[in-house]
Protein backbone atom coordinates (compact mmCIF):
# COMPACT_ATOMS: atom_id res chain seq x y z
CA UNK A 1 0.00 0.00 0.00
CA UNK A 2 1.57 3.27 -0.90
CA UNK A 3 1.95 5.97 1.87
CA UNK A 4 -0.48 8.07 0.50
CA UNK A 5 -3.23 5.69 1.02
CA UNK A 6 -2.04 4.81 4.60
CA UNK A 7 -2.24 8.83 5.23
CA UNK A 8 -5.40 9.49 3.57
CA UNK A 9 -6.97 6.19 5.60
CA UNK A 10 -5.28 7.48 8.93
CA UNK A 11 -7.08 10.46 7.76
CA UNK A 12 -10.37 8.71 7.48
CA UNK A 13 -10.55 7.02 11.16
CA UNK A 14 -9.11 10.46 12.64
CA UNK A 15 -11.95 12.23 10.82
CA UNK A 16 -14.78 9.13 12.00
CA UNK A 17 -13.57 9.11 15.36
CA UNK A 18 -14.43 13.08 15.52
CA UNK A 19 -17.76 12.91 13.26
CA UNK A 20 -18.86 9.97 15.85
CA UNK A 21 -17.11 12.32 19.21
CA UNK A 22 -20.44 11.64 21.28
CA UNK A 23 -19.98 7.66 20.50
CA UNK A 24 -16.22 7.45 20.66
CA UNK A 25 -16.36 9.57 24.03
CA UNK A 26 -19.21 6.87 25.14
CA UNK A 27 -16.81 4.24 24.46
CA UNK A 28 -13.83 6.08 25.69
CA UNK A 29 -15.68 6.15 29.18
CA UNK A 30 -16.52 2.62 29.21
CA UNK A 31 -12.86 1.04 28.54
CA UNK A 32 -11.41 3.91 30.87
CA UNK A 33 -13.31 2.32 33.39
CA UNK A 34 -11.96 -1.34 32.31
CA UNK A 35 -8.57 -0.23 32.51
CA UNK A 36 -8.70 1.15 35.72
CA UNK A 37 -10.51 -1.98 37.36
CA UNK A 38 -7.70 -3.76 35.38
CA UNK A 39 -5.19 -1.96 36.82
CA UNK A 40 -6.34 -1.76 40.09
CA UNK A 41 -6.37 -5.44 40.20
CA UNK A 42 -2.92 -5.55 38.96
CA UNK A 43 -1.94 -2.94 41.95
CA UNK A 44 -3.60 -5.34 44.47
CA UNK A 45 -1.92 -8.38 43.10
CA UNK A 46 1.38 -6.60 43.09
CA UNK A 47 0.71 -5.50 46.63
CA UNK A 48 -0.62 -8.71 47.76
CA UNK A 49 2.32 -10.59 46.17
CA UNK A 50 4.47 -8.29 48.19
CA UNK A 51 3.25 -8.88 51.19
CA UNK A 52 3.17 -12.66 50.45
CA UNK A 53 6.90 -12.59 49.60
CA UNK A 54 7.95 -10.68 53.41
CA UNK A 55 5.62 -13.63 54.58
CA UNK A 56 7.09 -16.16 52.45
CA UNK A 57 10.64 -14.92 53.57
CA UNK A 58 9.85 -15.28 57.07
CA UNK A 59 8.83 -19.14 56.45
CA UNK A 60 12.24 -20.24 56.92
CA UNK A 61 12.50 -24.24 56.96
CA UNK A 62 15.31 -25.36 59.40
CA UNK A 63 17.55 -28.10 58.52
CA UNK A 64 19.23 -30.23 61.23
CA UNK A 65 22.52 -31.49 60.28
CA UNK A 66 23.63 -35.19 61.28
CA UNK A 67 26.71 -33.13 63.23
CA UNK A 68 29.48 -34.96 65.25
CA UNK A 69 29.33 -32.79 68.13
CA UNK A 70 26.17 -33.02 68.78
CA UNK A 71 26.79 -36.99 69.05
CA UNK A 72 29.17 -36.04 71.50
CA UNK A 73 27.10 -34.62 73.24
CA UNK A 74 24.35 -37.17 73.17
CA UNK A 75 27.22 -39.99 74.12
CA UNK A 76 28.22 -37.79 77.31
CA UNK A 77 24.59 -37.22 78.45
CA UNK A 78 24.28 -41.29 78.30
CA UNK A 79 27.07 -41.43 80.14
CA UNK A 80 26.56 -39.12 82.99
CA UNK A 81 23.10 -40.85 83.20
CA UNK A 82 25.02 -44.44 83.73
CA UNK A 83 27.43 -43.41 86.29
CA UNK A 84 24.53 -41.56 88.21
CA UNK A 85 22.36 -45.17 87.90
CA UNK A 86 25.69 -47.16 88.76
CA UNK A 87 25.44 -49.11 85.41
CA UNK A 88 28.08 -51.33 84.51
CA UNK A 89 31.45 -49.29 82.32
CA UNK A 90 31.02 -51.59 80.22
CA UNK A 91 27.89 -51.29 78.80
CA UNK A 92 28.35 -47.26 78.92
CA UNK A 93 32.07 -48.34 76.61
CA UNK A 94 30.09 -51.11 74.54
CA UNK A 95 27.70 -47.60 73.37
CA UNK A 96 28.76 -47.13 69.96
CA UNK A 97 25.32 -45.67 68.82
CA UNK A 98 23.20 -43.21 69.88
CA UNK A 99 19.94 -43.25 70.90
CA UNK A 100 18.83 -42.96 67.19
CA UNK A 101 20.72 -46.07 65.92
CA UNK A 102 23.17 -44.11 64.42
CA UNK A 103 26.94 -44.28 65.02
CA UNK A 104 29.82 -42.13 65.09
CA UNK A 105 31.08 -42.89 61.74
CA UNK A 106 27.48 -41.96 60.61
CA UNK A 107 27.52 -38.40 61.46
CA UNK A 108 28.72 -36.65 58.08
CA UNK A 109 29.41 -33.18 59.45
CA UNK A 110 32.75 -33.08 61.75
CA UNK A 111 33.37 -28.94 60.98
CA UNK A 112 32.44 -25.63 59.53
CA UNK A 113 33.91 -27.31 56.00
CA UNK A 114 31.46 -29.98 55.95
CA UNK A 115 28.45 -27.92 57.43
CA UNK A 116 29.28 -25.11 54.48
CA UNK A 117 29.43 -27.66 51.75
CA UNK A 118 25.91 -29.15 52.94
CA UNK A 119 24.46 -25.04 52.80
CA UNK A 120 25.72 -25.24 49.31
CA UNK A 121 24.57 -28.75 48.68
CA UNK A 122 20.84 -27.33 49.64
CA UNK A 123 21.41 -23.79 48.17
CA UNK A 124 21.78 -25.68 44.52
CA UNK A 125 18.42 -26.88 44.49
CA UNK A 126 15.86 -25.50 41.95
CA UNK A 127 13.17 -23.84 44.48
CA UNK A 128 16.09 -22.68 47.56
CA UNK A 129 16.76 -19.10 47.15
CA UNK A 130 19.21 -18.45 50.23
CA UNK A 131 20.56 -20.57 52.97
CA UNK A 132 22.04 -19.51 56.01
CA UNK A 133 24.22 -21.54 58.14
CA UNK A 134 24.00 -21.22 61.94
CA UNK A 135 26.17 -22.84 64.20
CA UNK A 136 25.40 -24.74 67.11
CA UNK A 137 26.01 -21.75 69.45
CA UNK A 138 23.95 -19.38 67.24
CA UNK A 139 21.31 -21.66 67.48
CA UNK A 140 21.16 -21.57 71.07
CA UNK A 141 22.17 -18.09 71.49
CA UNK A 142 18.66 -17.21 69.50
CA UNK A 143 16.76 -19.57 71.24
CA UNK A 144 17.97 -18.37 74.43
CA UNK A 145 17.08 -14.79 73.26
CA UNK A 146 13.71 -15.85 72.32
CA UNK A 147 12.72 -17.14 75.50
CA UNK A 148 10.71 -15.22 78.12
CA UNK A 149 12.79 -13.85 81.25
CA UNK A 150 13.71 -16.89 83.43
CA UNK A 151 13.22 -19.35 80.72
CA UNK A 152 16.48 -18.99 79.36
CA UNK A 153 18.37 -20.29 82.30
CA UNK A 154 17.08 -23.89 80.99
CA UNK A 155 19.44 -23.89 78.39
CA UNK A 156 22.07 -21.95 80.10
CA UNK A 157 22.52 -24.72 82.28
CA UNK A 158 21.87 -27.47 79.87
CA UNK A 159 24.83 -25.60 78.15
CA UNK A 160 26.93 -25.37 81.18
CA UNK A 161 26.86 -28.84 82.48
CA UNK A 162 26.65 -31.12 79.54
CA UNK A 163 27.24 -28.88 76.26
CA UNK A 164 25.46 -27.51 73.40
CA UNK A 165 22.46 -29.46 72.94
CA UNK A 166 21.89 -27.93 69.50
CA UNK A 167 23.08 -29.20 66.19
CA UNK A 168 24.45 -27.49 63.42
CA UNK A 169 21.68 -26.34 61.18
CA UNK A 170 20.50 -24.54 58.03
CA UNK A 171 18.20 -21.57 57.61
CA UNK A 172 16.53 -22.55 54.40
CA UNK A 173 15.01 -20.19 52.16
CA UNK A 174 12.66 -21.10 48.94
CA UNK A 175 11.48 -19.25 45.92
CA UNK A 176 7.85 -20.84 45.37
CA UNK A 177 5.80 -22.49 48.27
CA UNK A 178 3.89 -23.80 46.15
CA UNK A 179 6.95 -26.15 45.46
CA UNK A 180 7.10 -26.61 49.38
CA UNK A 181 6.60 -30.37 49.80
CA UNK A 182 8.91 -31.45 46.72
CA UNK A 183 11.46 -29.66 47.87
CA UNK A 184 11.14 -30.56 51.56
CA UNK A 185 11.42 -34.42 49.93
CA UNK A 186 14.89 -33.34 48.37
CA UNK A 187 16.42 -31.84 51.04
CA UNK A 188 15.23 -34.98 53.85
CA UNK A 189 16.97 -37.31 50.95
CA UNK A 190 20.29 -36.17 51.95
CA UNK A 191 22.25 -38.28 53.80
CA UNK A 192 24.04 -35.20 56.13
CA UNK A 193 20.65 -33.92 57.00
CA UNK A 194 19.44 -35.17 60.55
CA UNK A 195 15.57 -34.18 60.72
CA UNK A 196 13.26 -30.57 59.05
CA UNK A 197 11.79 -28.12 61.31
CA UNK A 198 8.95 -26.06 58.88
CA UNK A 199 5.60 -24.59 59.00
CA UNK A 200 3.74 -26.45 56.43
CA UNK A 201 0.46 -24.73 57.08
CA UNK A 202 1.81 -21.74 56.40
CA UNK A 203 3.20 -22.66 53.46
CA UNK A 204 0.18 -24.21 52.00
CA UNK A 205 -1.39 -21.03 53.29
CA UNK A 206 0.40 -18.64 51.15
CA UNK A 207 0.60 -21.17 47.84
CA UNK A 208 -3.24 -21.06 48.17
CA UNK A 209 -3.38 -17.36 48.35
CA UNK A 210 -0.63 -16.79 45.30
CA UNK A 211 -3.19 -19.11 43.29
CA UNK A 212 -6.18 -17.40 43.98
CA UNK A 213 -4.99 -14.12 43.22
CA UNK A 214 -3.51 -15.07 39.87
CA UNK A 215 -6.74 -17.07 39.24
CA UNK A 216 -9.15 -14.08 40.01
CA UNK A 217 -6.82 -11.58 38.34
CA UNK A 218 -7.02 -14.11 34.73
CA UNK A 219 -10.80 -14.09 35.49
CA UNK A 220 -11.14 -10.20 36.30
CA UNK A 221 -8.76 -9.45 32.77
CA UNK A 222 -10.54 -11.67 31.14
CA UNK A 223 -14.35 -10.74 31.48
CA UNK A 224 -12.94 -6.99 31.33
CA UNK A 225 -11.71 -7.58 27.57
CA UNK A 226 -14.66 -9.16 26.59
CA UNK A 227 -16.50 -5.54 27.96
CA UNK A 228 -13.66 -3.60 26.30
CA UNK A 229 -13.89 -5.61 22.64
CA UNK A 230 -18.19 -5.47 23.19
CA UNK A 231 -17.60 -1.56 23.80
CA UNK A 232 -15.65 -0.92 20.98
CA UNK A 233 -17.63 -2.97 18.24
CA UNK A 234 -20.81 -1.54 19.54
CA UNK A 235 -19.19 2.04 18.34
CA UNK A 236 -17.54 0.96 15.31
CA UNK A 237 -20.88 -0.71 14.16
CA UNK A 238 -22.80 2.66 15.24
CA UNK A 239 -19.89 4.11 12.79
CA UNK A 240 -20.34 1.59 10.41
CA UNK A 241 -23.92 2.61 9.73
CA UNK A 242 -23.75 6.27 9.55
CA UNK A 243 -21.15 5.37 6.41
CA UNK A 244 -22.67 3.02 4.65
CA UNK A 245 -22.86 5.16 1.77
CA UNK A 246 -19.28 5.60 2.04
CA UNK A 247 -18.99 1.61 2.26
CA UNK A 248 -21.13 0.91 -0.49
CA UNK A 249 -19.28 3.36 -2.82
CA UNK A 250 -16.07 1.83 -2.14
CA UNK A 251 -16.86 -1.51 -2.83
CA UNK A 252 -18.48 -0.39 -6.21
CA UNK A 253 -15.65 1.47 -7.40
CA UNK A 254 -13.19 -1.79 -6.13
CA UNK A 255 -12.03 -1.53 -3.26
CA UNK A 256 -10.99 -4.06 -0.95
CA UNK A 257 -11.95 -5.25 2.00
CA UNK A 258 -9.17 -4.12 3.78
CA UNK A 259 -8.92 -1.25 2.60
CA UNK A 260 -12.50 -0.37 3.56
CA UNK A 261 -11.42 -1.94 7.27
CA UNK A 262 -8.58 0.20 7.74
CA UNK A 263 -10.28 3.63 8.98
CA UNK A 264 -12.37 1.82 11.40
CA UNK A 265 -9.42 0.15 12.87
CA UNK A 266 -7.83 3.12 13.05
CA UNK A 267 -11.15 4.57 14.80
CA UNK A 268 -10.94 2.10 17.26
CA UNK A 269 -7.22 2.30 18.04
CA UNK A 270 -7.37 5.74 18.47
CA UNK A 271 -10.34 5.19 20.98
CA UNK A 272 -8.42 2.17 22.65
CA UNK A 273 -5.07 4.83 22.68
CA UNK A 274 -7.12 7.78 24.39
CA UNK A 275 -8.40 5.12 27.14
CA UNK A 276 -5.26 4.29 27.61
CA UNK A 277 -3.75 7.82 28.73
CA UNK A 278 -6.54 8.78 30.46
CA UNK A 279 -6.67 5.48 32.15
CA UNK A 280 -3.46 5.85 33.29
CA UNK A 281 -3.88 9.39 35.16
CA UNK A 282 -6.83 8.57 36.89
CA UNK A 283 -5.52 5.39 37.82
CA UNK A 284 -2.55 7.74 39.63
CA UNK A 285 -4.78 9.81 41.10
CA UNK A 286 -7.11 6.97 42.57
CA UNK A 287 -3.96 5.15 44.02
CA UNK A 288 -2.18 7.98 45.73
CA UNK A 289 -5.24 8.85 47.40
CA UNK A 290 -5.83 4.88 48.27
CA UNK A 291 -2.27 4.42 49.40
CA UNK A 292 -2.12 8.24 51.19
CA UNK A 293 -5.52 6.81 53.30
CA UNK A 294 -4.09 2.98 53.76
CA UNK A 295 -0.47 4.54 54.67
CA UNK A 296 -1.61 6.72 57.43
CA UNK A 297 -5.17 4.30 58.50
CA UNK A 298 -2.17 1.41 59.17
CA UNK A 299 0.93 3.24 59.49
CA UNK A 300 2.43 0.60 57.16
CA UNK A 301 4.70 1.91 54.62
CA UNK A 302 4.79 -2.00 52.72
CA UNK A 303 2.79 -0.25 49.39
CA UNK A 304 4.03 -0.60 45.96
CA UNK A 305 4.70 2.80 44.63
CA UNK A 306 2.94 4.08 41.79
CA UNK A 307 6.12 5.29 39.92
CA UNK A 308 7.42 1.75 40.36
CA UNK A 309 3.97 0.23 38.03
CA UNK A 310 3.35 3.45 35.93
CA UNK A 311 5.56 1.96 32.84
CA UNK A 312 3.48 -1.27 32.82
CA UNK A 313 0.61 -0.05 33.23
CA UNK A 314 0.59 2.28 30.87
CA UNK A 315 1.94 -1.01 28.68
CA UNK A 316 -1.12 -2.95 29.52
CA UNK A 317 -3.80 -0.08 28.50
CA UNK A 318 -2.23 0.62 25.30
CA UNK A 319 -2.28 -3.14 25.00
CA UNK A 320 -6.13 -3.70 25.61
CA UNK A 321 -6.75 -0.36 23.98
CA UNK A 322 -4.91 -1.63 20.73
CA UNK A 323 -6.45 -5.20 20.83
CA UNK A 324 -9.91 -4.24 21.81
CA UNK A 325 -9.70 -1.50 19.20
CA UNK A 326 -8.35 -3.50 16.46
CA UNK A 327 -10.58 -7.02 17.30
CA UNK A 328 -13.78 -5.23 17.71
CA UNK A 329 -13.85 -3.35 14.30
CA UNK A 330 -12.33 -6.18 12.71
CA UNK A 331 -14.93 -8.29 14.01
CA UNK A 332 -17.49 -5.96 12.84
CA UNK A 333 -16.33 -4.55 9.82
CA UNK A 334 -15.51 -8.18 8.80
CA UNK A 335 -19.02 -9.67 9.48
CA UNK A 336 -20.63 -6.26 7.89
CA UNK A 337 -18.69 -6.92 4.33
CA UNK A 338 -19.54 -11.19 4.79
CA UNK A 339 -23.17 -10.34 5.00
CA UNK A 340 -24.15 -6.76 3.80
CA UNK A 341 -21.21 -5.01 2.62
CA UNK A 342 -21.17 -6.15 -1.35
CA UNK A 343 -24.61 -5.06 -1.60
CA UNK A 344 -24.35 -1.69 -2.91
CA UNK A 345 -26.57 -1.58 -5.38
CA UNK A 346 -29.45 -2.64 -3.27
CA UNK A 347 -27.91 0.23 -0.60
CA UNK B 1 -31.34 18.20 -28.99
CA UNK B 2 -31.22 16.74 -32.42
CA UNK B 3 -27.15 17.35 -32.67
CA UNK B 4 -27.69 15.30 -29.53
CA UNK B 5 -29.46 12.45 -30.43
CA UNK B 6 -27.79 12.54 -33.94
CA UNK B 7 -24.50 11.17 -32.07
CA UNK B 8 -25.96 7.53 -31.76
CA UNK B 9 -23.22 6.10 -33.98
CA UNK B 10 -22.18 2.79 -32.14
CA UNK B 11 -18.55 1.93 -31.50
CA UNK B 12 -16.92 -0.89 -34.08
CA UNK B 13 -17.66 -3.53 -31.82
CA UNK B 14 -15.44 -6.43 -31.53
CA UNK B 15 -14.42 -9.17 -29.17
CA UNK B 16 -17.31 -9.69 -26.02
CA UNK B 17 -16.91 -7.65 -22.91
CA UNK B 18 -19.53 -9.54 -21.06
CA UNK B 19 -20.95 -13.07 -22.24
CA UNK B 20 -23.63 -14.97 -20.49
CA UNK B 21 -23.85 -18.57 -20.83
CA UNK B 22 -26.91 -20.55 -20.49
CA UNK B 23 -27.18 -17.93 -17.07
CA UNK B 24 -29.82 -19.15 -14.56
CA UNK B 25 -30.61 -17.13 -10.96
CA UNK B 26 -32.84 -18.18 -8.32
CA UNK B 27 -32.92 -16.64 -5.34
CA UNK B 28 -33.11 -18.66 -1.63
CA UNK B 29 -36.87 -18.04 -1.77
CA UNK B 30 -37.43 -19.55 -4.77
CA UNK B 31 -37.73 -16.54 -7.23
CA UNK B 32 -36.34 -17.47 -10.73
CA UNK B 33 -34.68 -14.10 -11.53
CA UNK B 34 -33.41 -14.98 -14.62
CA UNK B 35 -33.66 -18.19 -17.02
CA UNK B 36 -31.23 -19.88 -19.09
CA UNK B 37 -30.06 -16.46 -20.25
CA UNK B 38 -27.57 -16.42 -23.58
CA UNK B 39 -25.84 -13.53 -24.49
CA UNK B 40 -22.89 -11.52 -25.40
CA UNK B 41 -21.94 -7.85 -25.33
CA UNK B 42 -19.33 -6.63 -27.27
CA UNK B 43 -16.68 -4.07 -25.87
CA UNK B 44 -17.36 -1.10 -27.11
CA UNK B 45 -21.35 -1.04 -27.30
CA UNK B 46 -23.39 0.92 -25.72
CA UNK B 47 -26.82 -1.11 -24.53
CA UNK B 48 -30.10 -0.03 -23.40
CA UNK B 49 -31.67 -3.03 -20.85
CA UNK B 50 -35.28 -2.26 -20.57
CA UNK B 51 -38.25 -4.05 -18.91
CA UNK B 52 -40.94 -3.92 -16.55
CA UNK B 53 -40.17 -4.31 -12.65
CA UNK B 54 -39.29 -7.78 -11.91
CA UNK B 55 -38.08 -8.77 -15.12
CA UNK B 56 -35.15 -9.87 -14.06
CA UNK B 57 -32.94 -6.15 -14.98
CA UNK B 58 -31.43 -5.72 -11.49
CA UNK B 59 -30.29 -9.57 -11.45
CA UNK B 60 -28.62 -9.22 -15.24
CA UNK B 61 -26.68 -6.37 -13.98
CA UNK B 62 -25.44 -7.74 -10.20
CA UNK B 63 -24.56 -11.02 -11.76
CA UNK B 64 -22.25 -8.50 -14.36
CA UNK B 65 -20.97 -6.63 -11.18
CA UNK B 66 -20.33 -10.02 -9.26
CA UNK B 67 -22.64 -8.66 -6.33
CA UNK B 68 -24.55 -11.89 -7.00
CA UNK B 69 -23.12 -15.61 -8.15
CA UNK B 70 -25.34 -17.45 -11.01
CA UNK B 71 -26.69 -20.97 -9.83
CA UNK B 72 -25.73 -22.49 -13.05
CA UNK B 73 -24.15 -20.64 -16.20
CA UNK B 74 -21.08 -19.12 -17.09
CA UNK B 75 -20.28 -15.36 -16.84
CA UNK B 76 -17.46 -13.55 -18.58
CA UNK B 77 -17.29 -9.72 -17.91
CA UNK B 78 -14.07 -8.18 -18.78
CA UNK B 79 -11.46 -10.99 -19.07
CA UNK B 80 -12.94 -12.53 -15.64
CA UNK B 81 -14.74 -15.79 -15.18
CA UNK B 82 -16.79 -14.60 -12.56
CA UNK B 83 -18.13 -18.76 -12.46
CA UNK B 84 -16.01 -19.69 -10.00
CA UNK B 85 -14.14 -16.21 -9.24
CA UNK B 86 -12.91 -15.81 -5.48
CA UNK B 87 -13.92 -13.06 -3.51
CA UNK B 88 -10.95 -11.09 -2.76
CA UNK B 89 -10.70 -11.11 -7.12
CA UNK B 90 -14.02 -9.41 -7.10
CA UNK B 91 -12.37 -5.38 -6.37
CA UNK B 92 -10.46 -6.43 -9.06
CA UNK B 93 -13.52 -6.99 -11.47
CA UNK B 94 -14.64 -3.83 -9.80
CA UNK B 95 -12.25 -1.44 -11.30
CA UNK B 96 -12.38 -2.42 -14.62
CA UNK B 97 -15.98 -0.79 -14.55
CA UNK B 98 -17.57 2.63 -13.46
CA UNK B 99 -20.90 2.60 -11.57
CA UNK B 100 -23.87 4.92 -11.92
CA UNK B 101 -26.68 4.93 -9.51
CA UNK B 102 -29.83 6.49 -10.04
CA UNK B 103 -29.89 7.53 -6.46
CA UNK B 104 -26.49 9.54 -7.70
CA UNK B 105 -24.70 7.85 -4.21
CA UNK B 106 -22.77 11.51 -3.76
CA UNK B 107 -21.39 11.47 -0.03
CA UNK B 108 -23.14 14.87 1.26
CA UNK B 109 -20.06 15.81 3.53
CA UNK B 110 -17.49 16.00 0.78
CA UNK B 111 -17.62 18.46 -2.08
CA UNK B 112 -18.05 17.79 -5.60
CA UNK B 113 -13.72 17.58 -6.19
CA UNK B 114 -13.87 15.11 -3.41
CA UNK B 115 -16.50 12.75 -4.28
CA UNK B 116 -15.14 12.10 -7.51
CA UNK B 117 -11.45 11.82 -6.11
CA UNK B 118 -13.05 9.31 -3.80
CA UNK B 119 -13.20 6.83 -6.15
CA UNK B 120 -9.76 7.10 -6.90
CA UNK B 121 -8.23 6.79 -2.98
CA UNK B 122 -10.41 3.70 -2.24
CA UNK B 123 -8.48 1.90 -5.33
CA UNK B 124 -4.81 3.28 -4.14
CA UNK B 125 -4.38 6.16 -6.32
CA UNK B 126 -2.96 9.38 -4.61
CA UNK B 127 -1.70 12.86 -5.15
CA UNK B 128 -1.31 14.93 -8.18
CA UNK B 129 -2.98 12.39 -10.07
CA UNK B 130 -5.96 12.29 -8.45
CA UNK B 131 -5.67 16.16 -8.88
CA UNK B 132 -5.46 15.66 -12.80
CA UNK B 133 -8.14 13.16 -13.47
CA UNK B 134 -10.51 14.46 -11.06
CA UNK B 135 -9.82 17.73 -13.14
CA UNK B 136 -10.39 15.91 -16.53
CA UNK B 137 -13.38 14.08 -15.70
CA UNK B 138 -15.54 16.67 -14.35
CA UNK B 139 -14.37 19.07 -17.26
CA UNK B 140 -16.16 16.37 -19.41
CA UNK B 141 -19.22 15.96 -17.74
CA UNK B 142 -19.17 19.91 -17.72
CA UNK B 143 -18.64 20.77 -13.83
CA UNK B 144 -15.08 21.68 -14.14
CA UNK B 145 -16.25 25.33 -12.62
CA UNK B 146 -18.22 23.38 -9.80
CA UNK B 147 -15.39 21.28 -8.22
CA UNK B 148 -15.97 23.14 -4.43
CA UNK B 149 -19.88 23.33 -4.63
CA UNK B 150 -21.54 20.61 -2.14
CA UNK B 151 -23.77 18.18 -3.21
CA UNK B 152 -26.77 19.83 -1.84
CA UNK B 153 -25.96 22.59 -3.71
CA UNK B 154 -26.12 21.49 -7.23
CA UNK B 155 -29.75 20.18 -8.80
CA UNK B 156 -30.52 16.64 -9.87
CA UNK B 157 -28.86 16.72 -12.95
CA UNK B 158 -25.63 17.99 -12.32
CA UNK B 159 -25.49 15.64 -9.32
CA UNK B 160 -25.76 12.68 -11.63
CA UNK B 161 -23.30 14.41 -13.55
CA UNK B 162 -21.25 14.10 -10.75
CA UNK B 163 -21.90 10.13 -10.31
CA UNK B 164 -20.90 9.90 -14.09
CA UNK B 165 -17.68 11.89 -13.73
CA UNK B 166 -16.70 9.76 -10.41
CA UNK B 167 -17.92 6.26 -12.78
CA UNK B 168 -15.28 7.63 -15.34
CA UNK B 169 -12.24 9.02 -13.51
CA UNK B 170 -10.56 5.30 -12.91
CA UNK B 171 -11.20 5.37 -16.84
CA UNK B 172 -12.74 1.87 -17.12
CA UNK B 173 -13.49 -0.27 -19.91
CA UNK B 174 -17.05 -0.54 -19.44
CA UNK B 175 -19.91 1.37 -17.60
CA UNK B 176 -22.87 0.59 -15.84
CA UNK B 177 -26.12 2.92 -15.59
CA UNK B 178 -28.64 1.74 -13.39
CA UNK B 179 -31.57 4.36 -14.63
CA UNK B 180 -29.42 6.92 -14.46
CA UNK B 181 -32.04 9.53 -15.64
CA UNK B 182 -34.78 7.99 -13.25
CA UNK B 183 -34.42 11.02 -10.91
CA UNK B 184 -33.42 13.89 -13.05
CA UNK B 185 -35.60 15.69 -15.65
CA UNK B 186 -36.37 15.03 -19.22
CA UNK B 187 -33.94 17.94 -20.70
CA UNK B 188 -31.14 16.23 -18.14
CA UNK B 189 -32.08 12.80 -19.02
CA UNK B 190 -31.47 13.47 -22.72
CA UNK B 191 -28.16 15.62 -21.95
CA UNK B 192 -27.12 12.38 -19.53
CA UNK B 193 -27.48 9.86 -22.40
CA UNK B 194 -25.77 12.05 -25.24
CA UNK B 195 -22.78 12.34 -22.45
CA UNK B 196 -22.80 8.50 -22.32
CA UNK B 197 -22.78 8.32 -25.78
CA UNK B 198 -19.70 10.25 -25.75
CA UNK B 199 -18.08 8.74 -23.98
CA UNK B 200 -18.83 5.51 -25.83
CA UNK B 201 -17.54 6.96 -28.56
CA UNK B 202 -13.96 7.08 -27.42
CA UNK B 203 -14.40 3.21 -26.61
CA UNK B 204 -16.26 2.52 -23.51
CA UNK B 205 -18.73 -0.19 -23.36
CA UNK B 206 -22.01 1.43 -22.04
CA UNK B 207 -24.62 -0.62 -20.42
CA UNK B 208 -27.61 0.92 -18.91
CA UNK B 209 -31.18 0.19 -17.40
CA UNK B 210 -33.74 2.60 -18.16
CA UNK B 211 -37.80 2.36 -18.27
CA UNK B 212 -37.73 5.64 -20.93
CA UNK B 213 -38.58 4.60 -23.51
CA UNK B 214 -37.85 8.05 -25.42
CA UNK B 215 -34.53 7.84 -24.70
CA UNK B 216 -34.67 3.75 -26.11
CA UNK B 217 -36.32 5.26 -29.02
CA UNK B 218 -34.65 8.18 -29.77
CA UNK B 219 -30.90 6.92 -29.75
CA UNK B 220 -30.40 4.10 -31.74
CA UNK B 221 -28.19 1.85 -29.62
CA UNK B 222 -28.78 -2.04 -29.26
CA UNK B 223 -31.58 -2.59 -26.18
CA UNK B 224 -31.82 -5.96 -24.70
CA UNK B 225 -35.09 -6.64 -23.23
CA UNK B 226 -36.58 -8.80 -20.36
CA UNK B 227 -39.42 -10.37 -19.21
CA UNK B 228 -39.84 -13.30 -16.66
CA UNK B 229 -36.11 -13.83 -16.60
CA UNK B 230 -35.81 -14.29 -19.89
CA UNK B 231 -34.26 -12.29 -23.18
CA UNK B 232 -37.07 -11.86 -24.69
CA UNK B 233 -35.84 -9.22 -27.65
CA UNK B 234 -32.60 -7.87 -28.92
CA UNK B 235 -31.96 -5.66 -31.47
CA UNK B 236 -28.07 -7.10 -31.75
CA UNK B 237 -26.56 -6.03 -35.32
CA UNK B 238 -29.75 -3.83 -35.74
CA UNK B 239 -31.81 -6.73 -36.95
CA UNK B 240 -34.84 -6.53 -34.43
CA UNK B 241 -36.54 -3.46 -32.76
Amino acid sequence: MKLGSIKYLTGEGVKSAWVNRLMSLASIGVLVACMVIIGLAILISENVNVAVGKLEQQNVVMVYMKDYSWALYNKQEAETEDTTSKETDSETEKKETDENGIGEDDYLIHNDEEANALCDKIEKLENVSEVEFVSSEEGLKTIKESMLEGQEEYFTFLDEEYGNPLPNAAKVHMKDMAKFDETIKQIKKMDEVSSIQSQDDLAETIAAIKDGIGVAGIWIISILMIIALVIVSNTIRVTMYNRKLDISIMKAVGATDAFVRIPFVVEGVIIGLISAVIAEVLLYFCYRIATETIISALGTSDIVKYGDMAWILLLVFIGIGIIAGVLGSVIIITKYLKHEGSEFSAF
Amino acid sequence: MEEQLLSSESFAPSKPIIEFRGVSKTYPGGTHALKDVNIKINKGEFVFVVGSSGAGKSTFMKLIMREEKANTGIIKVNGFNLTNMKRKQVPLLRRTMGIVFQDFRLIPTMNVFQNVAFAMYVVGETGSHIRREVSKALSKVGLGDKARSMPNQLSGGEQQRVGLARALVNSPDLIIADEPTGNVDPNMSYEIVNMLTEINKQGTTILMVTHDHNLVRDFKHRVIMLDGGMIVADNAGGDAE
